[in-house]
């Protein structure tokens, strides 16, 4: 019996009618382990990010069944995945969505405060896990005053902020340049030896081979190929 | 609640655009409110003046402004059905009015008897010995242009009998067009022409242990050639003819139900376009695992701000603006009720708004938050 910690089971999903129609997954079958950084790779198109919303619950497929912490997620109403959502899983984008009119804590803050209510010492927590990312002197720094890369440090604060076993990124290191993308690569792996986190990251960039224990290349919608990473 | 006012204060050019939008629709709805309060209350001042409870007219009067002679010996006929403790008379012409400085000029006379209670604008002391105070004049202070009396007491003609313009008074300023006039039902009569056995409205006062209802049937058994109407129902005869049936009161219902109108679309439309604005914070803060009522939440806080700071806004640049109308449109009139009426309905079209709006950052679908 597989681990299914985190799965996809002959996942299909289409978007679109008619002449219009994309077939985006066609009977994608994978399993995430707990506690590894798994790369997702491809081309445009090959459904990376379709299955990245299957993982996180943004999306239902139109077959196939989604596990996340064991539990077929395909049963759940949409309250129920977003409970889910909320304890186990967490995001990281290329865009960082940080919330433009909230300073680098308070988006932190904000993420304690939708994962576990509103507390006294939520400032407290997040400016200490600004602080693990080296961004003291960035406290109250609006968004539009950070570096791409202190943007996608306070994104991941954020996305860490309630302690989800589960994170998923998106292309987080394509907006940033080299220095900055090893960093985050560096952090992201770091959450996987030091806290035991599952993350999956989709990617072009060859960086994250170097720091990824398993590679799964998608190609037209389906798995070309799976090959261990070099930490693996 | 932090993230509500720091996304209003964060874009403070589309807050102010927000605030403004609700601030015009609240000035527009008072304004217009104003308008068609005024209106109707102009409409039946002289009615709702009176404290009597039964108007007798004759058949077929639709406003005070407009009334017709009657039989005198109605108000004999009335006063003998049971039940009537007092008796009044009332009338309303126009008539020519000739100023000190000998020009002309058409105005509205009114006369009533002194007792038809302290609000009706006549001459308390008209009907006294006092040879000077019978021919009593009393203008509106909207009028005092029109009258063009330099100094009073001014003596003046009234369809080229003598007349003593006396005193001024406040709050009769009138929709017609022309100055008012009031002074006694005597002298009115005379000025008017009117012969001995002429009326025109017969006003009359039922004891206390009697019900106005019995003694207005009565009336009608005995009178049946006029109309008999309780004060209410006379008001409210004359307000729907002012509103209804002539094109004036028309427009400005109209122009009120526009306003109204016009008011709900500018603040919905203000507060959903800044929901949608922030739509993609919205998918952000769902994709996160924030609850619905977490994402209502800030929407509709949002919403409220920009309401109460809008209709704070707008009740500050309507009072000096209404406070100027007056001077223009005497009869305009604001009720205590009306802005706090017009800003509950802002602070409730801007949380329906935000309930609309809300639908869509509620219905987002987070997984937009991975197209960057």
């Amino acid at each position: 019996m597989p681990d299914q910690f985190l799965a996809v089971e002959d996942a299909r999903i289409s978007f679109g009618k008619g002449s219009a129609r994309v077939r985006a997954l066609r009977g994608v079958s994978v399993t995430f382990e707990r506690g590894t950084l798994s790369l997702v790779m491809g081309p445009s198109g090959s459904g990376k990010t379709t299955l990245l919303s299957l993982l996180g619950c943004l999306l239902s497929p139109d077959e196939g069944i989604v596990f996340v912490d064991g539990v077929a997620v395909n049963e759940l109403s949409v309250s129920e995945k977003t409970v889910l959502r909320r304890q186990k899983i967490s995001f990281v984008f290329q865009a960082f969505r940080l919330l433009h009119s909230l300073s680098a804590i308070d988006n932190v803050a904000l993420g304690l405060e939708i994962r576990e209510g509103k507390r006294a010492d939520n400032m407290v927590r997040a400016r200490e896990l600004l602080l693990q990312f080296g961004l003291r002197g960035k406290l109250n720094h609006d968004p539009n005053e950070l570096s791409p890369g202190e943007k996608q440090r306070v994104a991941i604060a954020r996305a860490l902020a309630g302690d989800p076993p589960i994170l998923l990124a998106d292309e987080p290191t394509a907006s940033l340049d080299a220095e900055a993308g090893r960093n985050i690569c560096q952090i992201l792996r770091s959450q996987v030896d030091q806290n035991g986190r599952t993350v999956v990251v989709v990617s072009h960039d060859p960086r994250w081979k170097e720091f990824a224990d398993r590679m799964i290349t998608l190609s037209d919608g389906q798995i070309k190929q799976e090959e261990q990473g070099n930490k693996a | 609640m932090k993230l509500a006012w720091q996304n209003i204060f964060h874009d403070r050019a589309r807050f102010l655009a927000t605030v403004l939008g609700v601030s015009f629709a609240v000035f527009l709805m008072v304004f217009q409110g104003s308008l068609l309060v005024g209106f109707l209350r102009a409409a039946s001042r002289f009615i709702d003046a009176s404290d009597f409870d039964i108007w007798i007219t004759a058949r077929g009067v639709q406003a005070f402004e407009f009334g017709a002679t009657l039989e005198a010996r109605a108000r004999e006929m009335a006063a003998g059905v049971p039940g009537v403790v007092e008796t009044g008379r009332a009338c309303m012409a126009f008539a020519v009015y000739r100023k000190p400085n000998g020009k002309q000029q058409v105005v509205a006379l009114v006369g009533a008897d002194s007792n038809l209670g302290k609000h009706f604008p006549v001459p308390q002391l008209a009907e006294t010995t006092e040879s000077r105070l019978l021919d009593s004049i009393l203008y509106d202070a909207s009028d005092r242009d029109l009258i063009e009396v330099a100094s009073l007491p001014a003596a003046v003609e009234i369809n080229r009998h003598r007349a003593n313009i006396e005193h001024e008074i406040k709050g009769f300023g009138g929709f017609l067009g022309v100055p008012s006039l009031f002074t006694s039902y005597r002298n009115a009569a005379r000025y008017l022409g009117f012969g001995p056995e002429d009326g025109m409205y017969i006003l009359l006062r039922v004891g206390k242990e009697y019900s106005v209802s019995d003694v207005q049937q009565n009336l009608r058994q005995r009178l049946p050639e006029v109309d008999v109407l309780t004060r209410e129902e006379f008001a409210h005869k004359s307000r729907m003819y002012w509103v209804i049936k002539t094109g004036a009161g028309s427009a400005i219902l109209t122009a009120a139900v526009l306003g109204f109108l016009i008011g709900l679309v500018v603040v919905s439309q203000t507060i959903y376009a800044n929901t949608i604005e922030n739509i993609e914070e919205y998918a952000t803060l769902k994709a996160l695992g924030a609850s619905r009522f977490f994402v209502a939440r800030i929407v509709l806080i949002q919403s409220l701000i920009c309401a109460a700071a809008g209709s704070i806004l707008g009740l500050l640049a309507v009072v000096p603006a209404m406070n100027y109308a007056r001077s223009l449109i005497p009869w305009i009139h604001t009720p205590w009720w009306l802005p706090v009426m017009m800003v509950v309905l802002s602070l409730l079209m801007c949380s329906l708004a935000s309930v609309a709006s809300v639908r869509s950052a509620l219905t987002v679908d987070p997984g937009r938050v991975f197209r960057a």
